[in-house]
């Protein structure tokens, strides 16, 4: 199967060199995938891709009229991470949440941080979603991202780097289930004799970090989860968390505000809520605070949520912790708040609203990757290497006129993977990796993690609107 | 249970009735059409869209086509009709989306298939070759799915509220296929023989009235029986009884608007009979059933889904317009 494998340059997750040899904890799965022909290979593809179809595993694609669903392509060849390895990421990504969750409070409140010279004011201040109506406030239990979807990739020397933190609506996690469910399925015996840590506990260890925030301790809490609705690209996965965990899926228009208090509308009459895990960004949570056209939010709602007798999941306001530009400042927290050096670095970014930063960005272009700081998805994106002289000068253009908005980095060669390509090859495709991390009473993080892979050719972009797909991740017992 | 999700299990419900139904009278019609006088099978074709109210659609549809439009196409197919078979499964499948989490994987899977079959040109293949196989498909999905429904979700309040949509949209399609046979002239055997076919109770109509097949029987029969599941008495009866299962009144006392109206719209078909009927007029009688059963579905959406306050505030965005924001929401 592997024999015209090219492992070229790049870090390989699973070839140690240029002959044959793979890191040990992947010769098992070598010797397996070494025993299927095409016929079978093909065979379990069909039967994993027809069992998603059917159950509606699907994302939505934007930009299409039809509301067209497709599935996220799934790769039959699993990630695997061995038990050392991910008590480092484990550390470090804990470490980071820690950070980043003190980083909010302080910058809702004391701002010593910013007293003390290590972040600009203006970094926070002018971040696209920083919330000044949150000043003050004092949020359930300290905790503001309870949900966190942080990515990580590999560089040439196989070093794990963080690229961003999700810290408003991650989302990801229900194909991270859906992919474990279908590995089950089509190597069952594989996936038994390896020793795999399973995931499958996440909705309630997510129930449990939502109820942990209930205003009304000693009563059980009714925790909903608030979706913007059937259109958004992730409904799958709303009701996917809504029907594990046993919660009723709301929209806007089921919940009504009354004297402070958030309640939603059952045939039985109005029923009180304590805790909302929503999927709704800050923009659209509330019309009488934020923007007033919003068809998708709740009037009143951040009056209740002030007055703390409702919570949210994520916290409002989180959104300054993911921006891009504070992201360059996350090794710097964990020090201040923290009196520790990063588990996990960074990947080394320049902040365009640096004058000297800029500069070098405006004459580097071919070496490095452009971001737009408030962006998510793959959008807003210049990829140097690969960008044609027309997109090069039109960001140029935009980053010279609002320099706060863009960061760049150098390109990472992302880690290869053995991924299945056309006519059943196997080629090596980028990856990365999405774990989660919840921050309830204790902070917990399902072993493993989402991995995305980039199917097209040397393609760095693994988003499932860019033509992205995933794999399943097993983190070892041993 | 939310408001919403009652309502979305509802109109599931409710399309799924109507797809069946669709699909057991296109399918009559059609085979009806072989023993119809050569070049007059437009006319066998007629009842059907009269008792549809799309008589216009179909004929506003034909004429913005190049290519000669089949009435059971548009009944099946077609994009102009909002109400054709493809669509009504399409629609059941956008509420089963919104209540996922209500109702059981097994439900979805199988809906899913059938949304996916419809949608692709194998399902036209096949009804180009076999029309009656893909009616045979519909109705067996839909059967397959009553006994899901029965078997894979709590007997509860959704559950109730699934049984309410059935049985108004049953009532209704059975009194539709009635009012065929009003359509032109004094129906013949072999009409009154469709218009029971169309409610599959053929044999046990033979039952209950000894073969003799006469308008009087068969309107006797599909309005009054008390034991055919189809007739529309039995099915307000059902309505009746599920209300006062989700309300938890007893039967016979009434909580709210639809319970009073379906108590007493009960009552009148307890106690009628054919003569009744002939003596208002079969169409007119029809109609008067029709209003009713439209009033105890808007009395319902009142009761559990609208806020009272709410009843008379009907400026609603458009749907684009919060499909629109809906996608605009990063998910990271």
């Amino acid at each position: 199967m592997f024999q015209f494998y090219q492992k070229e340059s790049f870090f390989d997750e699973m070839f140690v060199g240029e002959d044959e040899s793979v890191f040990p904890h992947y010769q098992g799965l070598r010797e397996r995938l070494g025993r299927l022909d095409d016929a079978e290979i093909s065979e379990k593809q069909r039967r994993v891709d027809t069992s998603f179809l059917e159950q509606g595993v699907t994302f939505t694609v934007y930009g299409d009229d039809r509301g067209t669903e497709r599935i996220f392509p799934f790769d039959l060849i699993p990630r695997i991470i061995p038990d050392t390895e991910w008590r480092t990421i484990e550390q470090g990504l804990t470490q980071r949440i820690i950070a980043l969750n003190l980083f909010l409070h302080d910058i809702y409140h004391d701002e010593r941080i910013i007293k003390e010279g290590i972040v600009p004011e203006e970094v926070v201040k002018s971040a696209a979603h920083y919330r000044p109506e949150m000043r003050g406030v004092d949020v359930p239990k300290d905790i503001y991202i309870h949900i966190c979807g942080t990515d990580l990739i590999r560089d040439a020397e196989g070093r794990y780097l963080v690229l961003e933190d999700n810290g408003r609506c991650p989302s990801g996690v229900s194909y991270l289930l859906e992919n474990r469910e279908a590995m089950k399925r089509a190597f069952p015996r594989l996936y038994r004799d390896y020793g795999v840590r399973p995931v499958d506990h996440y909705p309630e260890l997510l129930l449990k970090t939502l109820r942990h925030l209930s205003p009304r301790p000693g009563q059980a809490p009714v925790c909903v989860l608030l979706t913007p609705g059937v259109y958004n690209s992730a409904y799958f996965e709303h009701t996917f968390l809504a029907r594990k965990m046993g919660i009723e899926i709301v929209e806007g228009r089921d919940l009504i505000v009354l004297d402070g208090f958030v309640y939603m509308r059952t045939t039985r009459g109005l029923v009180q809520v304590d805790v909302i895990y929503r999927r709704l960004d800050d923009d659209f949570l509330d019309p009488v605070v934020f923007r007033d056209d919003s068809m998708l939010g709740v009037p009143g709602i951040m009056d209740a949520y002030l007055k703390g007798n409702v919570a949210l999941a994520n916290a409002v306001g989180t959104g300054v912790a993911d921006d891009k530009v504070t992201y360059a400042y996350v090794p710097e927290m964990i020090r201040f708040y923290l009196d520790q050096d990063p588990i996990l670095e960074n990947v080394p970014t320049y902040l365009a609203w640096r004058d000297e930063d800029r500069q070098y960005m405006l004459e580097n272009f071919p070496k490095l990757v452009v971001k737009a700081a408030n962006e998510s998805g793959g959008y807003g994106m210049l990829m140097g290497p690969t960008s044609t002289a027309a997109e090069r000068e039109d960001f140029a253009a935009k980053i010279r006129q609002t320099p706060r908005n863009f960061i760049a980095q150098p390109v990472v060669s992302l880690s290869r993977h053995p991924t299945i390509c056309g006519d059943n090859r196997i080629e090596g495709r980028h990856v990365d990796l999405r774990p989660f991390i919840l921050y309830g009473e204790d902070i917990e993080i399902i072993p493993g993690g989402l991995t995305r892979v980039a199917l097209r050719k040397g393609s760095l972009v693994v988003n499932s609107s860019q033509g992205g797909g995933s794999k399943d991740t097993w983190v070892l017992y041993h | 249970m939310l408001s919403r999700v009652a309502d979305s299990l509802y109109w599931l419900s409710r399309y799924l009735e109507r797809a069946e139904n669709l699909a057991r009278m296109v399918d009559v019609c059609r085979y009806d059409a072989l023993d119809a006088v050569l070049g007059d099978s437009g006319e066998t074709w007629r009842p059907i869209l009269y008792a549809m109210c799309s008589e216009e659609a179909y004929q506003v549809a034909r004429r913005s086509r190049s290519e000669e439009l089949d009435v059971g196409r548009f009944i099946t197919f077609a994009d102009e009709n909002p109400d054709c078979i493809r669509h009504c499964i399409a629609h059941a499948r956008e509420n089963a989306r919104m209540v996922r989490d209500q109702i059981s994987e097994e439900m979805w899977l199988e809906l899913n298939s059938i949304h996916l079959f419809l949608q692709s040109g194998e399902a036209e293949d096949l009804w180009r070759r076999q029309p009656e196989a893909l009616y045979r498909e519909v109705i067996k999905f839909r059967l397959l799915f009553e006994g899901l429904i029965d078997a894979t979700i709590p007997h509860d309040e959704g559950w109730n509220f699934i049984k309410v949509g059935k049985y108004l949209e049953r009532a209704d399609k059975t009194s539709r296929i009635l009012d065929t046979l009003t359509y032109g002239d004094e129906p013949e055997r072999g009409r009154l023989a469709s218009a029971m076919r169309s409610c599959s109770g053929f044999s046990a109509f033979r039952g209950e009235y000894r073969g003799e097949i006469s308008l009087r029987n068969v309107v006797g029969f599909l309005l009054f029986s008390p034991s055919f599941p189809r007739s529309v008495r039995f099915c307000v009866r059902e309505v009746d009884r599920v209300l006062h299962a989700i309300s938890g009144m007893p039967s016979g006392a009434f909580s709210n608007e639809a319970e009073r109206l379906t108590g007493s719209m009960l009552a009148q078909m307890n106690f009628s009979s054919v003569e009744n009927v002939w003596s208002v007029g079969l169409h007119r009688y029809i109609d008067g059933l029709q209003a009713q059963l439209n009033q105890i579905g808007q009395k319902v959406f009142e009761t559990y889904v609208l806020l009272p306050s709410e009843i008379r505030n009907v400026a609603r965005p458009e749907v684009w317009q919060i499909a629109w924001q809906q996608s605009q929401q990063q998910q990271q």
